[in-house]
Order: C-alpha cells, then structure tokens, then sequence
C-alpha cells in the first residue's frame, strides 16, 4: 500500500468519483469540509428528495428527460445521489428505443434517484414492478404455461448474481414466479391468472414463489453481495478490487440487509480508496468526461450541441446500447470519441477563457502531471483551458 | 466439391440435394484453416421490412398472382434469370450482378416463431438470439472471440452503434461523415500532450497509448474522400462511403449500412419500385468500383431485411409485416445463383411464408468463410450453407 490522497488531492479525488468534479461555484465548501467531511455530505445527501421537475416540464419533448438530467448532474446538488443514479441506470440497463415512453424512462430514473442508495432488495423489487422494465425484458409476456425467461435471465445474470451463479432451473423458476407481473398503460399491474401458482424451487428454496419472494432469496445469497460489491467497487473505485476489498463491502451489505448508503461509506473510507496509486485510475464515461467539463469551467446550463457531442462519444442517457450497459475503461477511448472529446474541449476552451485562471487548480486539483505541466503553465485562457480538457489526465477520474 | 456450381444450380436441380451433399466438418474440423486475409463483410439492412415476394419473384407459380391482385408485376416486366425465378423490373442493377456472377440469392430467410415488430425482428437480425433479450451482437460476438489489437475493426454508417456490433471488444466506431474525424488543425499541442505520456504506467498511459490510436485512425479516416460519381440518392452517399473506406488501408473486418423505406404498408408499387431501384443501381455501380479496384476477391456484401412483407396484399395497396425472404449475397466470392427452397405459396402460416434457410445458417457461413470465425462459438449449432464459391 502506497501513501494517502491528503488535502484538497483527497477531496478532489472524492469529487472526482463521488460526483462529477469540483465547480468554481462549490470547490471551497468542498474543500473546507475535506475529505472526511465532505464524504458524510455526500451520504447525507443521498436521504434527501429528488429536486422537482422544472416548470412546464414535458418528457415527451425529445431530448427533455436527457436535457433536465444533464442539467441535475451539472447543478451539483447532491452530487453523490445522482452520480448512483446513473450507476444503476448502466446497471439496469433499460433503453428507451424499446420502452419507447420516455415518462417511464423517466420514472425510472426516479426509482434511482430515490431508492438506490437505500436496501438493494427493495430496489429490485421495485425495479421488477417498474414499467420501463417491464416493456424492456417482455414482462407482458411472461404467463402462467408459457413463461418468457428474459427478465428471470437478465435478473440473475446481469442485476444480482453473475454469469456461473445460478442455474438453468434457477432461471426457469424465477420467471414463474414472475408470471402475471406486468403493465398496463402506465402502471403495474398484477393479473392472478397469469400466475403461475404452484411451487418453485429458487437457489434451493421450495414454495409458491412470486416476484417478491424470489427476489428476496436471490438479494439475501452471499453471491449477491460480492457481485454488488465488486460492480460498486468497479464504477467508484478502481477497474480490479482485490478479494479483501470486495469482501470488506460485500459483509457490509450482508450485515445491513443490502443497504447501499452504509456499502459507500465503508467503500469511501477504504484506504484503498484513497491510495496514491488509484489516482486517475478509472477512464471517465462520456457523461462524466462532459458534465465534468462542463462543471470544471464554470458552465451554468447543459448548451444543446453537447446532445449531438455525447452521441458522436457513444453515450446517450436513457438509450444504453443494450441491457449489459454501457462499454467502460479504454473501451470509450475510440477515433469517433476521442475526436469529439477534443472538439468539446475546444469548444469549451472558446466559451470559457476565463476559466484558464483557474482551471490547473480544479481540473488538476494544482499537482499537474510532470509529462503535462509545462504545456500547460505556458498556455494561457482558451488554449490553456481546451489542454487541460482534452489533457490524458482529465479523460480520468 | 463441385465443379460448375452455377451450372449445376442453374439447370434447376432440386435444391434439397444440395443440403444432401457432403459437408465440411465444421464442427469438429478447424476454422482456422482459412486464413483470414483482410477480408471485409459489409452489412446492408434494407430497413422496414423489403418484400420478398416482390423482389425474388416465382414467376411460374399461379398462386403469385392469386396472393397479388394489384401488386403483381406483369409478366412481362420481370426480369426472369432463372427458369422460376424473376427479379423486379427495377432491379436492372441486380440482373447486371447476376450476369456477372456476382449475386447469390437466398430464398426463405427466416426462422421459428417470428416476430412481426420492427423492433424486436431487428433484435433479432442483429443478436441471432431470438430467444434472449439483446446484450451483444452477432458480429460482436464475432469480435470477442476474435480478440485483435488493432484500434478499428470495424465501422457503421449512421448515429448510434447498431447492436449487431455491440460486443466488448474495443475498436468499433460510428461515422456519418469522413470530417467528422478531422481534428481541429490548432489541435496539435493536445496531441503532443498524448505523445508525451505514453510510456507513463498504468491507466495514464493505457490511456494516452488508446488514444494516440486512436488519433491515426480518426486521421486516415478524415482524409477520405467519398466516391460520389455513379451513386445516387441516400443509399449512393453511403455507399460512396463504402467505397472509400474499402479502397482504403483501415483493413476493416465490418461495416455496417442501413437503407430506409422499406415499410410499404399503403400503395407500394411505385416506393418498392424506387427503392429496389436505388438499391440494384447503386450496388451495381459499387461492385463494378471494387472489381475495378482490384478488391473484389476480399469483399462480401449482404443485403438482408428484419422480415419479409405479408404473403397476400391488404387493401390499401401495400402489404403488412410478414416473414421470411430472400437475402441476397453480392461479391466476387459468393457462390452465384439460387439459393434455398423458396416457400410455398400456398401453404402458409398465418398468412406468411414459412421459412426454409435460418438466417443463422447465412451468417454461419459468412463467419466462417468471410470472417475466418468459428460459427459455433457464436451461434451455436448453426451448420454453414455453400453460399461461398
């Protein structure tokens, strides 16, 4: 184990992970309350409610839900809370060019918003009676004499267990217990006699299982635990968490019924979290590699032309390209992506020469990168600050 | 194995002995054997849905025109190059290829319990899962078992990244236009800054190597140009593209096209017609370039649909979501000729043909003879087709 992030290096690091960056308008408080006290902020904030949907709000216009979304994670409030969001968006993969209703796109957002740092059984339950995912995996048609498998699939692969945890059976069971879980218009509805009453036998568990139940059986297996753990660990902390690392978060969510607010704290407060060595470690989504950008110079409002950029990067909110998510790592970095992240730089450097005053100093927390430092001490407004945004460094959180 | 395939198929022999012929064990043999050498296979999805039956056209059969009171093309207007079978009068492009010997048709594409929806039939082109929801595609998969350290493998015409590409291996981008890889020319102080850390360790150089690949490719593809003479319409502009990107050194295992319109529910006889003519003239026009450029032999093209249409007409002059088709394969290495049992036209099944070839059988064969892949890793037990010369 190397030395410890201190000082305004720890919190930007935290930002950098927890959010999306420091802004001129937040980066003192953030950095007052330091490490230790900007984490409880962070946690803090994740109880609180969602903010209201603007005025004269209408998903319906296209590109609204990405537009007051992006808008959200640029504002900074509860960074931390929204950064989750997101998380489980990539994890619950759900995609609006099938739901084709972006209400319940947004909907499902909210569940997010609201449930997902609470217990990540209730989570799924909920995600299991969500609308947008029902369209998604085909809950409609999943009936009593003719299950669909897709959810019970996707459910056990994908959201709680991993590909090798679970068995052909297990998949054909879940989805009875499903049956009769589905929608109509714009709400659950359960239909009794599409479900199929008989007894299941889930992980090893006989009864007459419904979605509830099985539900509860998968997110109470230790399998369970350590896949959250490790995909939480994943997406805040470093590409390839140790054993100890997943284990410590894993006991954490087995210990509180799966509740992810206690699963973060202990994760942010891992010295491995924190390590030198883990600095700018994990490559920024094109979400995050913008709305990070966007933050870092200052920008108040998500201008239109980052819609078309976030395309051309490979990252449209509430359309992932299929139910695993979204690619992540290197796996951003194509010719496509990187030349749009370096017109965005541009692009922001000319918008926003006024940020070169201070943008070493958020972007860079002040502790430039050797290979980078004199390039960028010798620019000075727009080209100083399209450098440090296209920089190597900042493609990283 | 067979000496004059073209004669062979074109005498009319029953199809079905075809499939009685010996096969190459390809499941326990080795599909490594065939060397991969550059070889490109692009996709073109004629998007909505094409009508088979009015595009391969069994012209001996009464029961064409019985299904198609209005839609039926006279007799004489087909364009019969084979004893049953007739192309539609504005696929003068595809009796060009047929000629040549460039074209093989696949009759009765299809596969069990198929989906209407536009949506999910295109799922299902795409993953060749019909039976999963999507997570990777089929090319993608091809991919993943492929692994290759090259930044671009592969590229789709269009916004987003069609889901038949859709895998974990990197290298897969999507382009609309050649410039929109340009670098801004006072960009190059960025790059240096890239050059500068590549040899740093961990993720800052992982990170820096990726994108100076990045940068060399995103350059050579700027500097293309597309080929615009002998192309028309929106189809030509990508197909220009095409060209461009073949003829040139990127070394692409895929590329991928989508053309719309297809989705002729209301008064199809003049849109089919426009369509299929825009289609057959401008893949003429493409294939003559790649012969003329010398690169025929390693480019295989495969127009295919997410369905065919309704066997019968409805009474708005058009015809509604139906089944299997013919797909057709275009290249210098295909097998010229008719493919595939066409179905029946009498013994339908919901009003739709049923299908004779799974599509999975198709891309089996493009995997492995196009692709150098193994079919098995990525489909399962689908046996490759002789659709390859």
């Amino acid at each position: 184990m190397g030395t410890l992030l201190e000082g305004n290096a720890a919190t930007g690091h935290l930002l950098r992970r927890a959010g999306f960056g420091l802004s001129p308008t937040d980066a003192e408080t953030y950095r007052q309350l330091g490490f230790e006290g900007s984490v409880r902020r962070l946690l803090d904030e994740l109880t609180e409610p969602a903010p209201p949907d603007p005025e004269g709000f209408d998903p319906y216009v296209p590109g609204t839900i990405q537009q007051v979304w992006l808008d959200r994670l640029l504002g900074g409030r509860a960074p931390l809370a929204e950064k989750l969001a997101l998380f489980w968006h990539g994890h619950f993969a759900t995609s609006d060019a099938k739901v084709q209703e972006p209400l319940l796109m947004w909907r499902q957002y909210g569940l997010f918003r609201e449930q997902g740092a609470r217990r990540f059984g209730e989570l799924v339950e909920r995600v299991s009676r969500d609308v947008a995912m029902i369209r998604w995996l085909d809950g409609n048609a999943n009936r009593k004499g003719r299950p669909n498998e897709n959810y019970g699939r996707e459910l056990q692969e994908l959201f709680t267990l991993g590909i090798g945890n679970y068995t052909e059976t297990d998949i054909r069971e879940v989805a009875r217990a499903f049956t009769g879980w589905g929608s109509r218009h714009h709400d659950f509805v359960f239909t009794d006699a599409f479900h199929d009453h008989g007894s299941k036998t889930v992980h090893g568990q006989s009864g007459d299982w419904d979605g509830g139940d099985v539900v509860q059986i998968i997110t109470g297996l230790s399998r369970c635990h350590e896949f959250i753990a490790t995909k939480l660990l994943r997406f805040f902390s470093r590409p390839d968490p140790t054993t100890a690392e997943i284990a410590e978060i894993a006991t954490v969510l087995a210990k509180t019924g799966g509740d992810i607010r206690s699963a973060l704290f202990v994760l942010f407060r891992q010295p491995a979290f924190r390590d030198t060595s883990r600095e700018r470690a994990l490559v920024k989504s094109a979400v995050e590699y913008m709305v990070g950008a966007l933050r870092t110079v200052g920008a108040e409002q998500t201008p239109l032309w980052v819609h078309g950029a976030l395309e051309r990067m490979g990252q449209i909110l509430f359309r992932p390209p299929s139910v695993k998510g979204w690619t992540e790592g290197t796996g951003w970095l194509n010719s496509a992506a990187v030349v749009e992240r370096f017109k965005a730089a541009r692009r922001l450097g000319a918008a926003h020469a006024d940020a070169g005053e201070w943008i070493l100093d958020l972007a860079f927390d002040s502790r430039l990168p050797p290979t980078l430092s004199s390039m960028l001490e010798s620019a000075q407004g727009a080209p100083r600050v399209t450098l440090a945004l296209a920089s190597p460094e900042y493609q990283l959180a | 194995m067979l000496i004059n395939r073209r004669a062979f198929l074109e005498r009319g022999i029953a199809l079905g002995s075809l499939l009685a012929l010996p096969r190459i064990s390809w499941a326990q043999g080795d599909p490594g054997t065939k060397q991969p050498g550059a070889r490109t296979l692009v996709m073109l999805h004629l998007n909505g849905g094409n009508d088979g039956l009015n595009t391969v056209i069994p012209h001996t059969d009464p029961w064409y025109r019985v299904l198609r009171p209005g839609l039926a093309i006279d007799d004489g207007r087909i364009r019969k190059i084979h004893e049953r079978f007739g192309l539609h009068p504005a696929l003068a492009g595809f009796e060009q290829l047929w000629k040549r010997d460039r074209l093989a048709i696949v009759n009765g594409v299809g596969y069990p319990n198929p989906n209407y929806s536009h949506f999910r039939a295109t799922e299902i082109f795409y993953t060749a899962q019909p039976e999963r929801s999507p997570e990777s595609g089929w090319l993608g998969r091809a991919m993943d078992a492929k692994p290759s350290e090259k930044p671009l493998r592969a590229i789709a015409l269009g916004k987003e990244k069609p889901l038949s590409l859709q895998c974990a291996a990197p290298g897969i981008v999507t382009l609309t236009e050649f410039k929109q890889f340009k670098l801004p020319e006072d960009m190059q102080a960025t790059v240096e800054m890239y050059e500068a850390s590549r040899d740093l360790a961990g993720e800052r150089g992982a990170v820096a190597r990726r994108a100076l690949e990045a940068i060399d490719v995103a350059r050579r593809i700027a500097s293309l140009n597309p080929v615009r003479t002998s192309f028309y319409g929106a189809l030509g502009r990508e197909l220009g593209k095409v060209v461009a990107l073949l003829r040139s050194d990127l070394d692409l295992e895929v590329i991928h096209l989508s053309f719309g319109g297809f989705d002729t529910h209301a008064n199809q006889a003049a849109s089919h017609n426009r369509l299929l003519a825009e289609v057959g003239n401008n893949l003429n026009a493409y294939q003559a370039m790649l012969d003329k450029a010398g690169i025929a032999d390693r480019v295989t093209t495969c127009v295919f649909s997410e369905f065919g249409r309704r066997a019968g007409e409805n009474l708005s002059g058009g015809t509604d979501h139906g089944s299997a088709y013919p797909l057709f394969l275009i290249g210098k290495g295909v097998l010229p000729g008719i493919h595939g049992a066409y179905p029946s036209l009498e013994d339908l099944e919901n009003g739709n043909f049923k299908y004779t070839t799974d599509f999975r059988r198709v891309y089996a064969t493009l995997l492995r003879e196009v692709l150098a892949s193994d079919p098995g890793a990525v489909l399962g037990a689908f046996e490759p087709m002789e659709l390859m010369a």
